[in-house]
């Protein structure tokens, strides 16, 4: 017989449900319910939670976007409601995170074109989406009523809410049911801190995703390791102010030295291996949602998940290197 | 004058007499929520005089269901109010103000109702509520009022005019049963719940003009079980009703119910955020140094009187950074002054030791220690960017206000760099920290069961946890057991928390089974005992911030203690910042122990070890300052002479010098049961 999995743990990491079908109140194809593990990724033959989710970032103002993407994606970043359709249809990623980067145009106010992006791109996809409001506290509040009240009834994620700036999200998601990204500095107590302060405004805590922030493989990347791995032992060991799914995204991954100064023709590939290399470690340290920007990277990151999980993976390895059954 | 007991009572006999003379259908379109606060009180959906009756015997003749499902009738009869007038608001537009009720945008509700007696009377009201981030209502007179006044009405203007007569009010309390159930998780018909959400959640208060009837009166009344404050102008009399005038209405509503304006930015040429707390400025990219031994510096908080203390306020007494030598040393006093409510003496030294997180919060911007014997530098980057000593002082001003916002009205600082004014100012800081001190002396262990924890310092000692007791201070010493208590009193989720001492695991090394469970949790499960006197056996882990450093010298059989400012190389070897560098960063190191100074002053001190008798050197300075309280402590402990035996740099620089030494003084230690 294998080890004991669960190494004596006896919490729960909570779920939460992303995205809303016709007979849940939206008009997604599909709903998702995330967390639920009760011990680490990828060690279970019959895993108690389902494989991490790969989301496609994409973003309503490419002017703020990667060069390399842009180049890979060519015309399709000017429409973002194309973009989506083909994230879901050609790139076959599970869900949308939409950056909407429009608002960081200097003295931005057109909070009306916002709805219409988001109702743009929940007509051409029918995946579950993350929207990601302003970065700008001065317009937070209208910019996320606008998020919450159109995605009305579809359960969408909002990022991002951060210790000094969450009221706004959090109040979207309270009046239109939605759920709340909660990022915090790389730090078990301040991610544990956010948690509480979204619970005493009102947030349950299946509506909360932790996002510990996430820094780029070499950059860093181990320091997010350790406190994503700190939340979940946490979370395991029983804390319910940390017991929930986490999202990771790598988003300095493509703007990184290998990456920039990398031989032109060498350059796309590997900004692919860099995000898939990151997104793979986060996976493993427990990430329910990992975040790409390339679009090569979702379909290597979803076969990298199933053939872990179908694979060799769970089987334990006996003490003269061969594999027991 | 109307009296109040009066017209409540008639009014209530009235309003039941009316409820019983429903004909009509009772109905509102464009809300989930049927009649909102009858539905919030009892779960039953209102629609018709038998349904209104029941929910109006169920409440006890509540006479705001009485208003409500009569006012209802009277919609339904009469149709949608004229311009300028909303009537009953709908849900959507609830949403979204609740919403801003969450998000901050509107800080609080406000009903004004009644008859003003010109029209500058209310538009000066509600210019002060507008100014205030407040959403007001306005029912009765006052509306006309205010349009002849030339102010606009309307959502987007935080002015919305409900109807006619002060009856339309009820709708305020509509509203906010709707909140209630959309945004505070009240289920129709959960009354505590409500009540509870009602008292403590929403922020609303009532402000009464003259010329209300009877039912009005009692309705308005009514609001009181609501927990909002009723303030009126003038008119009423006999009742609780808080009477009071235009000019200072607001305030006083606001202060009965808590409301107050947040600070959200701060304006400093730098960024200011929990992100930037880890990082330190080396000595090749700071700008300018104050303290840390190497100039007078210090800081203090206390609280003042209201009047005294400016909200904002930021004084610069002494030169600039423009006129300061990059890479020098310069004096620093770092004076907060606060005032609030809920301000306690109790409450100074835990603030003041927030000064130390948020100082390191700047982007440029570094800060350890505390009290007077703070270390902070600022970078070249940041004074390139035009940050000076001022903007320390805007950064804790803000900072105070924005993470105590329950507790702190108004914070200013005042920051000195004049050299001979900080040292004056450091005279009387110093008196002060000793009367905190004085305040838990004698205070013991064993007298209470609870100690706490202190977290603060696990951004960067992911591991680390402190626990403090009556007899044995954070060892940064700048946290008692009083303060410990406070801070959780303060914020309940912070980083002191209550920890129950349990069984006894160990008397003399002070270990307890409490203590351990807290301490393994609390580490994230890397520590399992913890001894609170012992160096030897489980010592408590060490974040950076210690004063002093405890440590075993092996060949004396003793312990020595070095504190921070002492520069030079200490019997061990090593200098002090040596020794920080190997035991700090959370991890538990036997034979070391990161201590506050008046731990040694402590009963408990090396009761582990045997007592004081094991302490066998301390720096010259450190003697210097413990002398006086060391030397009355010995004497009661009938070892007058134990004081002199203890050697410094002067007399041992060397374990060889302090072995002669201690031979030479017959020190205690050398015959006592062997440390290893």
């Amino acid at each position: 017989m294998g080890h004991n999995l669960t190494f004596g743990w006896s919490g729960k990491i909570g779920r939460i449900t992303l995205g809303a079908t016709r007979a849940e109140g939206g008009t997604r194809k599909k709903s998702y319910s995330i967390g639920g593990g009760t011990t680490l990724p990828f060690l279970e033959s019959d895993p108690s939670s389902a494989a991490p989710l790969v989301a496609l970032e994409i973003c309503d103002d490419p002017e703020y976007w990667s060069p390399i993407v842009k180049n890979y994606c060519g015309n399709l970043v000017e429409n973002t409601a194309s973009w989506a359709q083909t994230a879901e249809k050609i790139y076959g990623a599970d869900l949308i995170r939409l950056y909407l980067t429009s608002t960081r145009q200097r003295n931005f106010s057109d909070i009306a074109s916002l709805g219409k992006t988001i109702e743009s791109v929940l007509r051409s996809t029918e995946l579950p989406l993350i929207i990601e409001g302003s970065n700008e506290p001065r317009i937070d509040s209208e910019v996320f009523q606008m998020c919450g009240e159109t995605a009305q009834g579809e359960r969408i994620l909002l990022g991002t809410a951060e210790a000094d700036r969450y009221r706004s999200i959090a109040a979207a998601a309270l009046a239109y049911n939605h759920s709340v990204i909660a990022q915090s500095p790389i730090d078990v107590n301040l991610a544990k801190q956010l948690n509480i302060l979204l619970r005493e405004i009102g947030l349950p805590r299946d509506h909360i995703v932790i996002d510990p922030y996430t820094g780029a493989l070499g950059y860093g990347f181990e320091y997010s390791f350790s406190a994503m791995e700190r939340i979940r032992f946490s979370a395991l060991k029983g804390d319910a102010d940390l017991s929930m799914p986490m999202i990771s995204s790598a988003i300095d991954s493509l703007a990184i030295k290998e990456v920039r100064e990398a031989e032109p023709s060498l350059q796309d590939s590997m900004a692919v291996q860099w995000e898939f290399y990151t997104g793979m470690a986060a996976a493993v340290a427990g990430a329910e949602i990992i975040c790409v920007r390339h679009p090569k990277t979702v379909i290597m990151l979803k076969n990298a998940f199933e053939s872990i999980r179908n694979g060799a993976g769970f089987q334990e390895v006996k003490q003269d290197g061969t594999q027991g059954a | 004058m109307t009296d109040v007991e009066t017209a409540i009572k008639n009014g209530e006999a009235h309003l039941k007499k009316m409820i019983t003379t429903i004909k009509h259908s009772v109905s509102y379109d464009e809300t989930a929520y049927h009649l909102p606060i009858s539905f919030a009180l009892t779960g039953i959906a209102v629609h018709d005089q038998k349904t209104a009756g029941a929910v109006f015997e169920k409440t006890g003749s509540n006479p705001l269901v009485a208003m409500e499902c009569i006012l209802a009738e009277k919609t339904a009869a009469e149709g949608r109010l004229p311009a300028p007038f909303t009537g009953f608001i709908d849900d959507t537009v609830i949403r979204k103000l609740g919403y801003s009720l969450v998000d901050s945008s509107i800080l609080g509700l406000a009903l004004v109702v009644g008859k003003p007696p010109g029209p500058d009377s209310a538009s000066a009201i509600c210019r002060e509520l507008q100014e205030k981030y407040m959403l007001t209502f306005l029912a009765g007179d006052v509306v006309t009022s205010l349009s002849g006044a030339g102010v606009k009405l309307g959502l987007e203007y935080r002015l919305i005019p409900l109807g006619p007569t002060p009856s339309y009010g009820i709708h305020f309390v509509d509203i906010i049963a709707r909140v209630a159930m959309m945004f505070g998780g009240v289920t129709p018909g959960d009354i505590q719940r409500l009540l509870t959400y009602a008292k403590e959640r929403a922020k609303a208060i009532v402000i009464v003009y003259p010329g209300l009837s009877d039912e009005e009166i009692a309705f308005v009344d009514g609001m009181r079980v609501l927990g909002f404050p009723i303030l009126s102008l003038g008119d009423y009399q006999g009742s609780t009703w808080i009477s009071t005038t235009p000019d200072t209405v607001v305030r006083r509503g606001m202060d009965e119910k808590g409301i107050r304006v947040h600070v959200t930015a701060i304006p400093i040429p730098m960024g200011c955020s929990p992100a930037f707390e880890g990082k330190s400025i080396r000595k090749e990219e700071m700008y300018v140094e104050f303290g840390g031994g190497r100039s007078p510096a210090f800081e203090l908080l206390q609280m003042g009187s209201a009047d005294e203390v400016q909200d904002g306020q930021v004084t610069v007494i002494g030169p600039e950074i423009d006129a300061m030598e990059e890479g020098r040393a310069y004096p620093l006093a770092i004076m907060v002054k606060v005032a609030g409510k809920m301000m306690k003496k109790d409450y100074e030294p835990v603030l003041e030791r927030r000064i130390h997180n948020f100082v390191n919060y700047g982007e440029g911007s570094w800060h350890v220690a505390q009290r007077d014997i703070i270390w902070v530098r600022i970078s070249k980057e940041v004074v390139a960017k035009g940050v000076k000593i001022e903007h320390l002082g805007k950064l804790l001003a803000g900072k105070f206000r924005m993470d105590f916002p329950q507790l702190l009205d108004a914070v200013s600082v005042t920051l000195i760099t004049d050299e001979a004014k900080v040292r004056e100012a450091k005279k009387d800081a110093e008196k002060v920290y000793e009367e905190r001190d004085a305040r838990i002396k004698g205070m013991r262990d064993t007298e209470v069961s609870t100690y706490y924890s202190c977290t603060l310092c696990q951004t960067f000692a992911p591991n680390h946890v402190c626990i403090i007791t009556p007899e044995r201070p954070a060892l940064c010493g700048a946290i008692s057991w009083l303060d410990g208590k406070i801070a959780y009193e303060i914020s309940p989720s912070g980083a002191n928390q209550p920890v129950e001492r349990g069984a006894v695991i160990n008397t003399l090394n002070g270990e307890f089974d409490g203590v351990n469970k807290f301490v393994k949790k609390a580490s994230h499960g890397e520590v399992d005992r913890c001894s609170l006197y012992s160096v030897m056996e489980y010592p408590m882990t060490c974040c950076g911030c210690f004063e002093c450093i405890a440590l075993m010298l092996p060949e004396v059989n003793g312990i020595m203690v070095v504190n921070r400012e002492f520069k030079g190389i200490t019997p061990s070897g090593m200098t002090f910042s040596t020794l920080a560098g190997t035991i700090g960063g959370g991890a538990q190191t036997p034979g070391f122990a990161g201590i506050s100074k008046n731990y040694i002053l402590s009963d408990r001190f090396l009761q582990g070890e045997g007592g004081i008798e094991r302490l066998v050197w301390m720096p010259s300075q450190l003697k210097e300052e413990l002398k006086m309280r060391l030397t009355e402590k010995l004497t009661a402990r009938n070892k007058p002479d134990f004081f002199a035996k203890i050697a410094d740099e002067t007399q041992a620089a060397t374990i060889e010098e302090l072995i002669d030494y201690l031979d030479r003084v017959k020190h205690p230690a050398l015959t006592m049961k062997p440390l290893v």
